[in-house]
């Protein structure tokens, strides 16, 4: 088997004496989209801190494509082709929508810190964030700050700020929250859309996203992963449905 | 929007649209062509001296907002920079032989090195975060250097500060600068030149990064970017620009003391971008050009000319935090809507008793520090081109009750402009 995209084994994380992640294994394959669910509080968010060095680990490694990504930085990070959203929305509220998906385009586009290139003067980036614009239906927002568009849209443009930078590790934690059912479908389309080759790791509360996007289905609770597979063999696990499915699944019907 | 890939670069039109040609040259030709006229219609030395103080405000307001404004670094020791580049210049006009080679419009260039050179070095650490700890860094650099200036007395000259003479500089084509006039024309070059540099910096990759950073360091850094060296990027380009002020400052006054350095200055320069707005590129112009104009006109009328421009800068914090820029683009919508006109009688009716009431406090102002300041048996003070006993009743009541009456007109008039503005940002209707 080749390399996987991601790779954890043996990952803790306590905050003083509380033990939050207590020790993940967890290989995710190239172009897999791999769904992390788990109960209010089972760290899921932790675990995509962890891995995008917003914290430090308490102990374990994490690999992408087989490179240790402990120690570095969160910008260091995303060179080498790891991009994340956020749970609560993170973009740039007071530069226009085109700016956000400009700004995300520029290192992967080689700008990096120059002074001698003008971005106006750009015809790759000026094309690249249009072409993403279109993907994420915000052509119509192009000119407008950022901060004033409604709240689906806003996670759209993070999605589309996330994808934009080229990576081919994409980590999404939580998209459709706080969403309506159609701007969920809206979302789960452009989710199903952006990351069409590319390995998607994603933290959902909405069975209906998971069930209809993953390829595999891990389950964390209190800090643990008890189950990962495929989306029938997880939903048939007595231990999920103990600990967590059960109980969210009777919540959807 | 498709076609928007397929557009035709040759075709000016479509070349707009696509984004590459969205520089416009038409401020810049106005501000040249001003540039060069205006001592054609400020003849007088005095003006023109003012005017050499404002550009050279205006270049050091437009490199500080390179940081306040466009990186978002609140920095209470800018002076520095611009203060040691201007030393570095001073050195170099002693500097007899080496000077003699060099011609003066050059000059300012090392003013700029020796301020980026300093930038570089306290920006390794200082700009590791903004917020608080990159304020009280700067903050605590600026004392640093400004107490060096009476303990280095080598470089900064101690108390007496360091002068030089520009005109043994290597004539510029027959010119010595031995004339305000000419040295006019050599700073207005040079404010051309740096706004130009500073404005295409802001379009350039680290400048629009250091917008990212300054709204949301997080997500810069998820992009690939390192919020420290975009920082540090921008200081050290402020930096440079401060010491073309410092330079220039150097060429214009022919002497620095430690007075360019203190945080003093360092506060005038925050006051002077933020009074202009934060907000956007010109901001710091009119802030500059404003600012000069209140401290050079207004310290002829009164001695406590800085009392009203703090009580300006506290009023322009809380009322209008965008500053005159912002206040001026607030208007931008109305003008499009093309309903500038509902505006012009409301203003009139809140703006000139507004205007009256301050001015009535001003003189009350004015007679409290009279009474309290003047000479004893001096009671006569001349205020509004009325001369009159400050230890009199009358002028007193006379004062208030205009103050008193002209306020409440303005706030009887308020709820009236507010429904106007509201009206004329409002699109349809009636216009």
């Amino acid at each position: 088997m080749s390399t996987p995209a991601l790779e954890l084994s043996g990952l803790k994380k306590s905050f003083g004496k509380a033990e939050i992640i207590r020790g993940i294994d967890l290989s995710i394959g190239k172009s897999e989209r791999h769904a992390v669910i788990g109960p209010n509080g089972a760290g899921k968010s932790t675990l995509f801190n962890l891995i995008t060095a917003r914290f430090q680990p308490t102990a374990g490694t994490v690999k992408l494509h087989g490179e240790d990504l402990i120690g570095l930085e969160p910008y260091q990070i995303n060179r080498k082709g790891l991009s994340r959203s956020f749970q609560i929305t993170n973009i740039f509220p007071k530069m226009t929508v085109f700016e956000n998906v400009r700004c995300a385009l520029l290192w992967s586009q080689g700008y990096r810190y120059s002074f001698w290139n003008l971005v106006n003067r750009s015809r790759d980036l000026t094309e690249g964030a249009e072409a993403i614009l279109e993907q994420i239906n915000l052509t119509e927002r192009r000119n407008l700050p950022a901060g004033t568009l409604s709240y689906a849209e806003q996670r759209a443009l993070e999605i589309g700020i996330t994808i934009a930078g080229g990576a081919d590790v994409i980590m999404l934690d939580e998209p459709t929250a706080g969403m309506s059912h159609s701007e969920t479908d809206y979302i789960t389309d452009l989710i199903m859309k952006v990351t069409e080759g590319k390995t998607l790791i994603m933290v959902e509360h909405d069975m209906g996203v998971v069930f209809g996007l993953a390829d595999r289905i891990s389950v964390l609770v209190y800090g643990e992963i008890i189950a990962t597979g495929k989306p029938e063999e997880v939903r048939g696990d007595p231990k999920v449905q103990e600990a967590y499915l059960g109980a969210a699944l009777e919540a959807e019907h | 929007m498709t076609d928007q890939i397929t557009t035709d670069p040759t075709k000016p039109s479509e070349r707009m649209r696509a984004g590459s040609m969205t520089l416009t040259l038409g401020p810049w030709i106005v501000a040249a062509v001003l540039l060069a006229v205006l001592p054609f219609i400020f003849t007088n030395n005095s003006s023109i001296t003012i005017m050499n103080q404002m550009w050279i405000t205006v270049i050091f307001a437009l490199a500080y907002n390179m940081l306040l404004g466009q990186g978002g670094m609140l920095s209470f020791g800018h002076a520095v920079y611009a203060g040691v580049g201007g030393f570095a210049c001073m050195h170099i006009m002693n500097a007899s032989d080496f000077f003699a080679a060099l011609p003066l419009p050059v000059l300012p260039v090392f003013g700029g090195l020796f301020g980026m050179g300093l930038a570089m070095i306290v920006g390794s650490f200082s700009t590791r975060s903004a917020g608080t700890v990159f304020a009280m860094i700067s903050l605590g650099v600026g004392e640093l250097i400004a107490a060096c200036s009476v303990i280095i007395v080598a470089f900064f000259g101690g108390e007496e500060g360091v002068s030089g003479d520009r005109t043994y500089a290597r004539p510029f084509f027959g010119t010595e600068f031995l004339q305000q006039i000419e040295v006019y024309y050599l700073i207005s070059a040079w404010v051309l030149i740096a706004a130009a540099l500073m404005y295409l910096w802001s379009r350039t990759p680290v400048g629009r990064m250091a917008n990212a950073v300054r709204d949301n360091p997080e997500r810069a850094e998820f992009l690939g970017y390192s919020a420290r060296w975009v920082r540090f990027y921008s200081f050290v380009a402020s930096g440079f620009f401060a010491g073309i002020a410092g330079g220039l400052f150097a060429i214009n006054y022919e002497i620095l003391t430690e007075e360019n350095l203190n945080t003093t200055s360092s506060g005038v320069i925050l006051l002077v971008t933020f009074l202009g707005g934060v907000g956007f590129f010109f901001g710091p112009i009119i802030g500059a050009i404003a600012f000069t104009l209140l401290q050079t006109v207004l310290s002829l009328q009164t001695e406590l000319w800085a009392f009203y421009a703090g009580t300006l800068f506290v009023a322009t914090v809380m009322f209008f935090p965008g500053g005159l820029a912002g206040l001026m683009m607030m208007h931008v919508p109305v003008f499009k809507l093309g309903k500038a006109r509902l505006l012009i009688w409301p203003y009139l009716k809140t703006l000139l008793p507004a205007l009256i009431g301050i001015l009535g406090l001003s003189a009350l102002v004015e007679m409290v520090f009279h009474v309290r300041h003047a000479a004893y048996g001096d009671d006569e003070m001349t205020l509004f081109w009325t001369t009159f006993n400050s230890h009199d009743i009358l002028p007193w009541v006379i004062a208030l009750g205009v103050t008193a009456i002209a306020l409440g007109i303005t706030r009887a008039n308020v709820p009236a402009l507010r429904d106007a503005w509201n009206e004329a940002n409002t699109a349809g209707g009636s216009a």
